[in-house]
């Protein structure tokens, strides 16, 4: 009697999940609030993987500098897909994270909104949802772990010392279902 | 192995029963084995999953307690135990439900904080066979597969221990029972996340940590009680153990005896009796005596220890008047 029930309590959620709902998903609606709309991005520098507008990168495409001084963060708009022209506030992050996130969004017809600072500064904008994702070099054992959901590594290098960095990309915690896609996007974009 | 209690040496078909209890546990903890690595490589940032992991984790403590009690208890009383080596399994009952209780206050206070502080849980996914697959489904998968096994042990233990009349066995047995309500509630907070409701995961796992609670005080409860020598109760602590009655019985329907009262305490498995009688005239020849000791022993076979004392007016303890106590008050 009880066994039957296990079996039917254990049938019972895919069916669930087959009647439209969409599994995971997010408790604040990040995807379908980026999907054609606005990917907000955090950006730490931290080249070869991230640079915010300095323009020495070999990847950077801005050849303005960054604007500094006028806070502990400053932000830039480009459209989407674009890569190569920024039609921002004159920061043009490059580096390959800068490049994936901005696939990232072209995949999903959005722009990319960039605000670039500290990376304590940038998780706290991400723990308040002002941003939808942080990326500046984190690796999978980042001390960011308990205030960011950390994405699978989705590469792995070896530093100077020897030791092995596993790469991996900041979203907010709990949207489960941006987290999943980001995810996948990464691992078939690294392949 | 020779299936004995100490200087109790068992029925035969009791001592099948006990060959099956202890290969059904060798048995349970292979399967918790298993789950507790399918779960703990599935486990994420689940917080039901780490509940329900550490409740896997708990369940070897039961079993493994029962195995090493069996071994223990096996050895006859000596001079520095006089009592024999019974109590092992007490000892052990009480150390696994101190930590259930322990576990269960921990998660409880853990789960709660995380959903006061409205804690959302990440869960991303897996490469699996080239595919991107949430991680959500294997740990839903993986519950609804460590959910059975525990139940159908659970339920052949529970006779087991009924005919045994082992408490560790029983109060683990209860627990595989009640296993499935972690599987499901741990699969219903995975679900709920799934569907975004963040609070689903943390909720699952305070309900997880009610039930480890639960069980644990129970144990304890229980543990405690027979360390304290309360009166003989069934295996399942349900009502006093009918063998006082039968005891009683017997001895008051010898001719010699006036009357008669026991006080029996349970060393695990097997009783020991303090049988207070009252001889009707004087003292019959010492070969009465041995010969109703012997009666009261094939009663049953958890009788073994059996002390008989005569006595002049009951104790109040086991019946008789107010003012005689066994204790000898000055």
């Amino acid at each position: 009697m009880r066994t039957k029930f296990v079996f039917f309590a254990a049938l019972l959620v895919p069916l669930l999940a087959g009647c439209g709902l969409k599994i995971p998903s997010d408790p604040e609606g990040t995807l379908d609030r980026v999907s054609g709309g606005t990917l907000r991005a955090g950006i730490s520098h931290n080249p070869p993987w991230t640079e915010t507008g300095t323009g020495t990168g070999p990847t950077s495409t801005g050849p303005e500098p960054a604007a500094t001084g006028s806070g502990p963060t400053s932000t830039g708009t480009e459209s989407a897909g674009t890569g190569a022209k920024p039609a921002g506030t004159g920061i043009a992050p490059g580096g390959t994270e800068a490049e994936l996130v901005r696939a990232f969004a072209a995949e999903h017809n959005a722009r990319v909104e960039w605000v670039s600072g500290g990376e304590s500064n940038l998780v706290r904008q991400l723990e308040r949802g002002e941003l939808d994702l942080v990326v500046g070099g984190l690796t999978k054992d980042s001390p960011w772990s308990k205030h960011a959901a950390l994405t699978r590594p989705y590469l792995e290098t070896s530093n100077a010392q020897g030791d092995k960095e596993q790469h991996v990309m900041a979203a907010r915690m709990g949207e489960n279902a941006f987290l999943v896609e980001l995810e996948r996007f990464l691992s078939e974009e690294i392949r | 192995m020779t299936a004995r209690f100490g200087r109790t040496e068992l029925p035969e078909d009791l001592e099948r029963v006990l060959r099956k209890a202890v290969r059904l546990q060798w048995t349970t903890l292979a399967v918790l084995a298993v789950s507790v690595t399918l779960v703990f490589l599935t486990m994420g940032n689940s917080q039901a999953m780490k509940a329900a992991w550490i409740e896997d984790m708990l369940s070897f403590a039961p079993p493994l307690a029962f195995l090493i009690a069996v071994r223990i208890v096996n050895k006859p009383p000596s001079e520095g135990y006089p009592y024999g080596y019974h109590r092992a399994t007490g000892v052990g009952h009480l150390v696994a439900a101190v930590a259930l209780c322990a576990m269960g206050a921990f998660l409880l206070i853990d789960s709660g904080m995380g959903l006061l502080k409205g804690e959302h849980p990440p869960i991303g996914s897996v490469e699996l066979l080239g595919q991107t697959v949430w991680l959500g489904w294997l740990m839903m998968a993986v519950m609804a597969l460590t959910a059975v096994p525990p139940v159908i042990l659970g339920r052949i233990k529970i006779r087991l221990a009924k005919d045994l009349h082992n408490k560790v066995l029983y109060a683990d047995a209860d627990m595989n029972k009640a296993d499935w309500m972690t599987a499901v509630g741990t699969i219903l907070g995975v679900a709920g996340i799934g569907i975004g409701l963040w609070w689903a995961d943390a909720a699952a796992a305070l309900f997880i940590a009610a039930s480890i609670l639960h069980d644990g005080w129970k144990n304890m409860h229980g543990a405690v009680t027979d360390l304290m020598d309360t009166r003989a109760m069934t295996f399942d602590d349900g009502k006093p153990h009918p063998l006082i009655e039968r005891v009683d019985d017997y001895l008051r329907g010898l001719p010699w005896v006036e009357s008669a009262g026991s006080r029996v305490r349970d060393q695990g498995q097997v009783f020991h009796v303090e049988a207070f009688v009252v001889p009707r005239d004087q003292l019959p020849p010492l070969e009465a005596l041995e010969a109703a000791r012997d009666g009261c022993i094939d009663l049953d076979w958890k009788i073994q220890d059996l002390v008989m004392v005569p006595v002049a007016e009951l104790p109040a303890e086991v019946g008789g008047q107010r003012q005689h106590q066994s204790e000898r008050s000055l």
